[in-house]
């Protein structure tokens, strides 16, 4: 399945590099370029053969050098599943930048708004991008390697050394 | 509400009111707050707002080994622990291939499928007491109960157990247990005879939740709707079926979808039915585990090294909770924890279906429409 749909993205989307990462072990996945994500979730939504008709989830994973999102997208129909790869270099402070695919899906609102809040990615284009589970005033994005948790919250010192022995 | 009267027979201006349902209310479920902006008792716009037990799982489970995230599991969907313990348990032996012996896969199954029941028998009863009848609820518990305290049997813990490990199960079953599970069997049917009776073909309860809140299937499919709610808009999809994991392949009983007998499909009796007939094939299927039981002898686990060794790699894996599709998507450095933990987690999408439905509805439908959903704040927020 993964070399049909590789080959359908190269034809279809010019520029879309999409490149078959199989696995030894675990699961294969798709890499694609992160201009044409919209394109690439629309044309496996809709192509006839595939119908990617559910987003499952979208995550994101901190490496040294980038972040990478994963987009699972699974049939109900085809009774298939597949991961989507995006890599987004960092540059320096300012967070990474996607296109939102919250048109193609509309789970991919509440989905994407969790990983701009958890991996700090912004997407471009989303009807509320804003924190979903840390609160509005947080500072820094939990899930990347780098993260430290601040000395205070609203005045309340965590883990005072009083306490942590 | 301000309201202002000009004269006697002028029009009077209205404004719209917010009301927050939540953090703490108990149509709610847990910490959920809805933002509803009313218009006298119509929902002109609701808000869901989450995060209140966020605890930042997924961080905690990448800094502890691949047995210790085990607990973490546990915590999340905390009526369902069994079938997230399960879930992550599974992901890991397939990307590790760790073999599991048979009699640990029969004693799974049943304590998944024991989980579920008890799992539904919450919804059954907090269900009633959001369209206001009590007395179903102290039958669902009184229940639940027995299918507590075998699990405090099997593993000593009550709602937490951390009992499927990695290679197997952590204690055996006894064949007393198997005795009490077989009688405990045959007494549940004939309460959910009587649930039927109590609340299902109650004139009011139907009054109140047939036609409420539909979602039919194309909106399922977009919001990424998953479990009961999604086989209560008709769609005859259930992960036992259809990618059989564990050996669920094995067992004989029937995936329950809702066919609006009392309304429209999709409504939120169609969901509620959808649980009902759910756990009548849930007993169904414990039957056959016991038998199975009987027969399979062996070891309940197999030996698994201390620091269990995960080759580079990822790997998604779902499973079907009682809520939902639960999905572990794990990427693996070869370290003894792994890289990146995430959980698709079915309440998460599942809720954030409701914003758009809400408006037009009563209040008291949008109560009986978040009850319907029957989410879990723990594994919303994680």
């Amino acid at each position: 399945m993964h070399n049909e749909i590789v080959g359908l993205l190269n034809n279809r989307i010019k520029g879309v590099e999409a490149t078959f990462n199989k696995a030894e072990v675990g699961d294969s996945s798709i890499s694609v370029n992160p201009a044409f994500i919209v394109d690439v979730c629309k044309l496996l939504k809709e192509s006839g053969t595939h119908e990617f008709n559910v987003l499952q989830v979208i995550t994101g994973c901190d490496y040294p050098e980038y972040l990478e999102l994963s987009y699972i997208i699974a049939s109900f129909i085809n009774n298939t599943e597949l991961i989507l790869k995006v890599k987004l270099q960092k540059q320096g402070d300012s967070l990474p930048k996607i296109a939102s695919v919250s048109d193609v899906w509309k789970a991919a609102n509440w989905l994407e708004r969790e990983c701009y809040d958890m991996v700090g990615v912004e997407f471009t284009g989303h009807p509320d991008c804003r924190r979903i589970l840390c609160p509005d005033g947080f500072v820094g994005y939990p899930l990347r390697k780098d993260f430290k948790s601040e000395e205070s919250y609203n005045g309340m010192v965590i883990n005072p050394a009083s306490k942590m022995k | 509400m301000s309201v202002e009267f000009i004269g006697n027979d002028e029009k009077i201006k209205s404004e719209l009111l917010t009301v927050n349902m939540g953090p703490q209310h108990p149509a709610t479920h847990g910490v959920l707050r809805v933002e509803i902006k009313t218009d006298s008792e119509i929902v002109a716009e609701a808000i869901p707002h989450i995060g209140y037990l966020h605890r930042c799982m997924e961080k905690h489970c990448e800094n502890a080994d691949y047995r210790a995230i085990v607990p973490f599991v546990d915590r999340m969907d905390y009526l369902a622990s069994m079938n997230m313990e399960l879930g992550y348990a599974i992901t890991i032996e397939k990307l590790a291939s760790i073999a599991v012996p048979r009699r640990a896969e029969v004693i799974r199954v049943l304590v998944s499928e024991l989980q579920r029941i008890a799992s539904h028998l919450v919804a059954f009863g907090t269900y009633g007491i959001d369209i206001g009848a009590f007395t179903p609820f102290l039958y669902a518990f009184d229940q639940r109960e027995k299918i507590i305290s075998f699990f405090e049997s099997i593993s000593g813990g009550r709602l937490l157990y951390n009992y499927i490990s990695i290679g197997g199960v952590s204690r055996d079953v006894s064949n007393d247990l198997i005795v009490g599970l077989e009688k405990f069997c045959a007494g549940f049917e004939d309460q959910l005879k009587m649930y039927d009776t109590l609340l299902t073909q109650n004139k009011i309860f139907i009054e109140r939740t047939a036609n409420v809140g539909v979602m039919d299937k194309d909106y399922c499919y977009d919001y990424g709707i998953t479990g009961p709610v999604l086989r209560g808009a008709g769609v005859e999809w259930d992960l036992r079926k259809k990618k059989p994991y564990s050996i669920y392949n094995e067992f004989n009983f029937e995936v329950a979808v809702g066919k609006g007998l009392k309304g429209c499909v999709g409504d939120c009796w169609d969901r509620y039915y959808v649980r009902m007939v759910e756990m009548e094939q849930s007993v169904k299927i414990i039957k056959q585990a016991l038998v199975k039981l009987r027969e399979e002898g062996g070891e309940f686990t197999t030996k698994v090294p201390r620091v269990i060794k995960v080759p580079v790699g990822e790997i998604y894996m779902r499973t079907e909770c009682p809520k939902g599709e639960l999905g572990y998507h794990i990427i693996s450095d070869g370290k003894k924890g792994p890289y990146r933990f995430k959980v698709k987690s079915p309440c998460f999408t599942n809720v954030s279906a409701l914003g758009e439905i809400a408006p037009g509805m009563m209040i008291a439908d949008l109560v009986a429409t978040i009850g319907s959903l029957d989410i879990v704040l723990g594994e919303v927020d994680r």
